[in-house]
């Protein structure tokens, strides 16, 4: 009885050890989960996003997630919450993951760059996406050149201003690189117009509601403003709302990035002189395929200029055919040239 | 009033420099901007007190507040008819964050720093499973008149947080409610011996703390009129350094509500005078560090020399 059962234990045994081992073998030829294998690999890619913080980031996400999807690749996701000092350990986790590339979107150009070097010392391929470090040791840049891509928008505003009078200004995120960028390229223009009074009312770090708080503190202060700039769609938003809020019925003409669907609505609704960059949150897009590239082995330019790209650019007024009445405000102009609608309605973007 | 001194007396004093320095402050516009923000950090330090008197600490009311404009602004993305189901929700959700705080630090014995902490990512985690970091919606133009309009100068919205203060103020240092909370922040141990349900003290101050941060969101997200899902982000630390400044002690039991919501004055103020200066942002950050280190250790000084 026993010794039948051991035989008949045998026969399932053996039979089951093979069924497992074929399905084994057609998984590994498949390509399997990670891991290379007849030919094919599936590239694993560490995405250090600036992470949940605003909206901007969210579909910088779902980009890089599309992206990474019909690339084939295996995208592990780095949260850095918006803050270089939460973003830091992040970076550190990813590279002990040893990934084949690194994604990463740097929130502190001076902080990131110690992990990046580690990061590249191991030979993992680090792209920078949307901002940069204060080294030149990674493998490639993304990034619209906002020095150069700013100074159209800072142009028109000091033209708008006449060459004089005050001007109120918003800053972005001390220590990011994007917002010490685009501040050159703002500062190069008006540096030429010494007429022109810049009153700093501080820095949003890219929050509506601290730009606004701000701007009405400076809009209530009695001073009058013959123009107005703003680092981050955020604060251009958050300027806009002031000035409403606080009954101005003689908007001064308003400069800034990055162009928001609700910047737009607010401009055309309150008949506002605006002009801002296109600068969508579609960068991940090229961001991934470049570390894909560079986990291949093949080669990836060291920079890659955004601006070149037909969704990157400033924007004049009139600003209604910018304007799409049935996505939400927080949706970044020209995000949909990358995400199908039903893409954006499951990242709630759509009305 | 003895309690209230130094805040007072660096209010007039800041009050007189400002004059000086910054004339501009005393425009109708501007207080009536300033008056806008405080009702939103008076509110909030009011509940901060009530926590920080039972010896506990709260970090998660920037993150009610932030929950508070996501309920708003989702309720009301097509119809403005259900505006006052959203804000009972709102409070609601305030009570049940500070019902469940409190019973963690009491029941559970978790440090209120940790309860509070968790309870925040656990609130944000929530928002951004529900929003996909992304919330839809509309601020309904029917709430924003609670922010923007008034009497005069003064908002609807400072009416609100100063009744409350008002009512707050009589509680503690009249009625029996506040004997047994100062009697729970000096001594819990002291307390349970006298008959006093330490639990239910402690549970009581976190629910109006959590009750408190959302009217402010509320009063906030009216004051901003912009789906913002960052809005309470800095008012977890601006609260308690009001207090602070008042005042209140972090150990518990000592420091007077009425004097946190001058500490919440004169922070506002400092804030204020340091934008209209339109000094560089990285000096005006300097410049409301010292004064706030210089107030406090003030404060000490005084409060030392006071007991000695």
């Amino acid at each position: 009885m026993s010794r039948d059962l051991v035989r008949i234990w045998s026969r399932r045994s053996r039979a089951g050890f093979a069924g497992v081992a074929a399905v084994l073998l057609a998984l590994t030829a498949c390509g399997g989960s990670s891991g290379s294998s007849g030919g094919t690999k599936t590239y694993t890619i560490a995405f250090i996003s600036q992470g949940t913080s605003n909206s901007w980031a969210a579909q910088l996400d779902a980009v890089a997630r599309k992206t990474a999807k019909a690339d084939g690749i295996k995208l592990v996701y780095f949260n850095g919450q918006g803050d270089a000092t939460k973003q830091l350990p992040e970076i550190d986790t990813a590279i002990a993951q040893k990934p084949d590339a690194i994604v990463l979107v740097p929130l502190g150009g001076a902080a990131d760059t110690g992990p990046v070097e580690r990061a590249m010392g191991q030979n993992i391929k680090v792209i920078l996406c949307d901002s940069t470090i204060t080294s030149t040791n990674y493998t490639s840049l993304v990034t619209p050149h906002a020095e150069t891509a700013t100074v159209p928008l800072a142009q028109w505003l000091a033209d708008k201003m006449n060459h004089q009078g005050n001007l109120l200004y918003i800053g972005g995120l001390p220590g990011n690189t994007t917002t010490t960028t685009y501040d050159q390229g703002f500062n190069s223009v008006m540096q030429k117009y010494p007429d022109i009074h810049i009153i700093n009312a501080g820095n949003a770090n890219y929050s509506i509601s601290t730009a606004k708080q701000l701007a009405a503190t400076a809009i209530a202060s009695g001073r009058t403003f013959a123009g107005a700039w703003g680092v981050g769609g955020e604060a251009v938003t958050g300027m806009m709302q002031a000035y409403v809020d606080a009954g101005v019925t003689s908007i001064p003409p308003i400069g800034g990035n990055s162009a928001t669907n609700g910047t737009m609505r607010l401009a055309i609704q309150h008949t506002i002189q605006v002009a801002s960059l296109q600068f969508p949150p579609t960068s991940s897009q090229v961001c991934i395929d470049t570390a894909f590239k560079a986990a291949k082995g093949e080669s990836v330019p060291k920079s890659i200029n955004l601006s070149d790209l037909p969704q990157y650019g400033p924007i004049f007024p009139p600003l209604d055919k910018y304007y799409k009445s049935q996505y939400s405000d927080d949706m970044y102009v020209g995000t949909d040239s990358v995400l199908t609608f039903d893409e954006l309605k499951a990242i709630n973007l759509v009305k | 009033m003895r309690g209230y001194g130094l805040p007072v007396g660096a209010t007039a004093i800041v009050a007189a420099v400002i004059a000086v320095v910054e004339p501009g402050f005393y425009r109708p516009a501007n207080l009536h901007v300033v008056m806008q923000q405080y009702a939103v950090l008076g509110l909030v330090t009011i509940g901060q007190v009530l926590v920080l008197l039972v010896s506990g600490i709260d970090l998660s009311v920037g993150a009610v507040m932030n929950a508070a404009l996501i309920v708003i602004a989702l309720m009301n993305h097509y119809n403005e008819n259900l505006l006052l189901l959203s804000l009972v929700l709102c409070i609601l959700l305030g009570a049940g964050v500070g019902v469940t705080n409190g019973l963690l630090v009491s029941l559970r014995d978790v440090p209120p720093f940790a309860a509070t902490l968790g309870m925040t990512a656990c609130v944000q985690g929530a928002i951004l499973v529900y929003t996909l970091g992304i919330p839809a919606g509309n601020i309904p133009a029917a709430l924003r008149p609670v922010a923007l309009d008034g009497i005069g100068i003064v908002p609807y919205s400072l009416l609100i947080c100063l009744a409350i203060g008002l009512i707050v103020v009589a509680f503690l240092s009249r009625g029996t409610y506040g004997r047994m909370i100062y009697a729970v922040g000096r001594s819990p141990e002291v307390a349970r011996r006298v008959g006093i349900s330490t639990t239910t003290v402690r549970v009581s101050a976190y629910t109006l703390c959590g009750i408190f941060a959302a009217l402010a969101g509320i009063i906030l997200s009216a004051y901003i009129g912009y789906v913002d899902p960052a809005i309470g982000g800095t008012y977890n630390l601006q609260s308690i350094a009001a207090a602070v400044v008042g005042g209140v002690s972090f150990v518990g039991g000592e420091g007077k509500p009425a004097g946190a919501l001058i500490g919440a004055l004169f922070l506002l103020a400092l804030l204020n005078v340091t934008t209209l200066s339109s000094l560089n942002p990285f000096a005006q950050l300097i410049v409301q560090g010292v004064v706030m280190l210089v107030a406090v250790s003030l404060f000490h000084l005084v409060k030392r020399g006071s007991f000695a």
